[in-house]
């Protein structure tokens, strides 16, 4: 096991690796690129050519890649040009947001979704099971940016229950947390659902929960004991690939309800050409993939004898 | 005294005041009531030379036989204080007062530090940190009186040594503030990097400058007014000025976290100006998404938005909470064309370009017409000295031979760069398209953030730029069409047209100036170097407790007098 987890994090090290080195060549290897986005684009060629100087532009290249990813090691990330500050006083509360928006979603959305999902896969094709799934289908293909315009439409304009924007300028409000997490919700559980009722079915025809059954074991055991743990084992896999979908598909949302997350921070980078911010956001994203997709692994093995110990 | 009175509807006291303020001045009283000088106009004129703004609109009153009405403010019941405004606006960074090229970002520090001359929202330059003002005859030589006892935040005397740091720094071409084009008459050439005259600004004694031009200028207090000419204290000689904002003005700053918040209070040391009713001000900043703000705005999480879109305003007028506020401005978008640049170096294609336009069409198609179709000369008939020539008409015969003539006979490929919001922006571009079309002009719309496309507005061949409103015609002429100035966009360069630019800014009298202005027009129109769409109304909305705000014709916000009625 020991082995196995180091293998993962020597992978995922390795990957980190890789696509630090892409990005430095983006965005880094064109110094007068950056100079232009860090001064402005009404500076002077003597001005350019200082800073360039100044800030070691003209040394080669392994040293600056070198020196660059030394610095984000140290989470040092650079100065924000948008935010005139340092990156990473915007960049950890902007990931801490999203962080709770996250949390918040999937709080409610695998619950429900496992839920529906189970419901549904145990009596396949059932009234039940029948209209979970057109439910499910259908919220699933209305996108994020529709769905937005839509709850708001409804809870800010029309019934006024709800705060339209969720900037939670005086601290903390769940009441504007409402609005994106079930926009959120809408759009991903559907997907869980469906992954979650299929496993559920296949696991149902299984012999060895009709031998359950036969053997006279309470139907509610038969669910709890049986077959829910082998029915989670794909839905696991697919729950840990939503928290890197999550990362990426807060962008509509925070950027619709003006929640000051990760997602619109990454929009408002790459709208402004922050490039510092833009880095460290695109390692951050990368992050986060990967280290879902280990801890997805290490969990799938868990859940399954088979594959940790072949 | 005996008087010949030149407007008999003025005593002769009143004449006599307005000859100390200005020679010129009866005479334009006199052709107000004639009728060949309008009120505003005359308003305009006299605060402009010095006399307080309170005489000249009873003057006002008097020549025109109306009483003197205020301008138009929503408000009902008398002001209550107390209340902090929320206010939904892009907070954006303000490090340097004087490199200032936002309106948002002339919002958020007015109201901590001042203009010499505010305009109002009805358009009329009136005094502020000045107090009064006088010209020579000439035009050269104007002496500005600043107000006696006002207090920085920090306990210091305002005074003229304020005055001349700031416009010290502004002449300085290294620290890049756009002040350095809008005040050359103050330097010693109009070249590129030329300083500032010697004695350019000059401290009389402790609240009086005096200004030194190299050629008159008439819209020297005017051009005091714009928003990268408010007065910092003196002693702010660059680095961020959030850190330590020393102000005049009625707030303090609080907060200001860029993309985010900016927070205010009221000073607590008191106003120069009077009692200010609001506790405080707190803009928030809902990003790019212009639903956002609406959004908040409906669901009472703000009282007031910096700016309603145009095509939002259909649905802000169905909520019935909310209260509407529209201005007639100078603001427009143009799409400028580079003229040092192929294919628009050839006057021909430009030409080409400007007769395929119809429009009136295109202030339908793109704006739900609310406002005034453009006539390509970048000079509004909201101006005084608007001179109405004849106006531009679509004609695709004349394009195509112009085309054929400049050896596009087979078409021309040409792309536009502009900005994805406001929308009016990218969808006047794209009517564009559809308009050029047939004389075979294939027009492509780059659309790009705010962001990119402020990277490059003065250096992208084929562009649309939006201009925000100026209270007098020469002004934006001077900062976008003088050759050399930074803000000269399409590179137009014409010793003729600056010339006779330098005239008409040297003109006082509006029928004179009008004169001098057809000429620089119809010069415009026939260089062919932009298409000018059409002026625009601009709007906002507020919720219903929000009173006494009247919207301003540039976005500015002047907060020091409205007030938020309880329940």
């Amino acid at each position: 096991m020991l082995v196995f987890l180091g293998k993962r994090l020597a992978f995922m090290a390795l990957t980190m690796l890789a696509v630090s080195i892409l990005l430095f060549l983006l965005l880094e290897v064109n110094g007068d690129a950056v100079a232009v986005k860090v001064l402005g684009p009404y500076t002077t060629q003597e001005q350019r050519a200082l800073w360039l100087t100044a800030n070691g532009y003209d040394r080669p290249l392994h040293v600056r890649y070198a020196e660059w990813l030394g610095d984000i090691l140290r989470g040092d990330f650079g100065q924000s040009i948008r935010f005139r500050v340092p990156v990473s006083e915007v960049l950890w509360p902007r990931l801490a947001n999203t962080a709770i928006l996250g949390a918040v979603t999937f709080g409610v959305m695998i619950p429900l979704a496992l839920v529906l999902g189970v419901l549904a896969g145990m009596r396949e094709g059932s009234r039940l099971d029948r209209s979970i799934s057109v439910g499910s289908i259908v919220t699933t293909s209305i996108p994020e940016f529709a769905s937005a315009v839509l709850v708001t439409f409804l809870f800010v304009f029309w019934l006024g229950w709800l705060p339209g924007t969720s900037s939670m300028n005086d601290g903390f409000a769940w009441r504007e947390l409402v609005l994106p997490v079930t926009v959120l919700v809408l759009y991903g559980f559907g997907y869980i659902a469906r992954m979650t009722r299929a496993s559920m079915a296949e696991v149902m025809q299984t012999p060895y929960i009709r031998t359950a059954i036969l053997k006279g074991l309470p139907y509610r055991q038969v669910i709890l004991r049986h077959a829910l743990r082998n029915a989670l084992i794909a839905p696991f896999t697919v729950i840990m690939l939503q928290i890197n979908w999550l990362l990426s598909g807060v962008i509509v949302v925070e950027f619709f309800f003006a929640y000051k997350g990760f997602g619109a921070l990454l929009l408002e980078a790459s709208l402004n050409q922050d490039i510092y911010l833009i880095q460290a956001c695109a390692m951050v994203a990368v992050f986060v993939a990967v280290a879902t997709q280990t801890i997805a692994d290490i969990g799938y093995t868990y859940l399954n004898p088979r594959i940790r110990f072949a | 005294m005996t008087e010949k009175n030149d407007a008999t509807r003025l005593d002769a006291e009143a004449v006599e005041t307005l000859e100390r303020v200005h020679p010129k001045l009866p005479r334009v009283a006199a052709g107000v009531e004639a009728g060949t000088v309008s009120r505003r106009e005359f308003l305009r004129t006299a605060t402009l030379l010095g006399l307080s703004a309170g005489a000249a609109y009873a003057m006002a009153g008097r020549l025109t036989g109306e009483p003197f009405a205020p301008a138009a403010r929503a408000q009902s019941g008398s002001p209550a204080k107390g209340g902090t405004l929320r206010v939904s606006m892009n907070i954006k960074e303000i490090s340097d007062p004087a490199t200032v090229d936002w309106s948002e970002k002339g919002n958020e520090l007015r109201h901590v530090i001042e203009p010499l001359v505010r305009i109002s929202s009805d358009n009329v330059a009136v005094p502020h940190l000045a107090e009064s003002w006088s010209a020579s005859e000439d035009l050269r030589t104007w002496t500005f009186k600043l107000r006696q006892g006002v207090k920085w935040s920090n306990g210091d005397d305002f005074g003229a040594d304020d005055v001349v740091a700031n416009f010290v720094r502004w002449m300085d071409p290294a620290v890049g503030s756009s002040n350095y084009g809008r005040f050359s008459a103050l330097r010693t050439s109009n070249d590129d990097g030329s300083p500032m005259l010697e004695n350019g600004v000059v401290k009389i004694d402790d609240h009086t400058v005096e200004f030194n031009l190299r050629v008159p200028f008439l819209a020297l207090p005017e051009s005091m007014g714009d928003y990268p000419c408010l007065i910092a204290h003196r002693s702010f000689q660059g680095g961020n000025w959030v850190e330590n904002p020393i102000g005049t003005g009625p707030f303090e700053l609080v907060e200001l976290t860029v993309g985010s918040r900016a927070r205010y209070r009221r000073r607590e040391s008191g106003w120069w100006g009077g009692e200010v009713f609001l506790d405080g001000i707190d803009y928030v900043d809902h990003g790019d998404d212009p639903a956002a703000p609406l959004a908040a705005l409906a669901s009472g999480q703000v009282d007031m938005l910096y700016r309603l879109n145009v095509e939002q305003v259909p649905a802000a007028r169905a909520i019935p909470t909310l209260v509407l506020y529209q201005a007639d401005t100078a603001q427009t978008g143009v799409a400028r064309m580079k003229v040092d640049q192929a294919p628009f170096d050839d006057i021909r294609v430009r030409q080409a370009i400007q007769s395929c336009i119809d429009h009136e069409r295109l202030l339908a198609l793109a704006y739900q017409n609310l406002g005034t179709p453009g006539e390509d000369h970048h000079v509004s008939p909201v101006h005084p000295e608007y001179a109405a020539i004849a106006k531009p008409t679509q004609d695709y015969d004349r394009a195509r031979a112009l085309l054929a003539e400049a050896g596009y006979g087979n078409g021309l490929q040409i792309q536009i760069d502009c900005v994805a919001q406001p929308t009016w922006e990218p969808n006047t571009s794209q009517a564009l398209v559809e308009m050029l079309r047939p004389a075979g002009i294939d027009l492509a719309v780059n659309i790009m953030p705010g962001g990119t496309y402020w990277d490059r507005w003065t250096t992208t061949p084929f562009g649309f730029t939006s201009w925000t409103h100026r209270p007098l015609g020469t002004q934006v002429l001077s900062l976008a069409y003088r050759s050399g100035v930074p803000w000269n966009e399409s590179s137009y360069s014409n010793p003729d047209f600056d010339a006779l630019l330098d005239e008409a800014e040297a003109t006082l009298d509006v029928e004179e100036r009008r004169a001098i202005m057809e000429e620089l027009q119809r010069m415009l129109q026939a260089d062919a170097v932009i298409v000018q769409p059409y002026w625009r109304s601009i709007a906002t909305a507020s919720s219903r407790a929000v009173q006494g705000y009247a919207h301003h014709p540039a976005e500015e916000h002047h907060f020091e007098q409205v007030w938020l009625s309880q329940g």
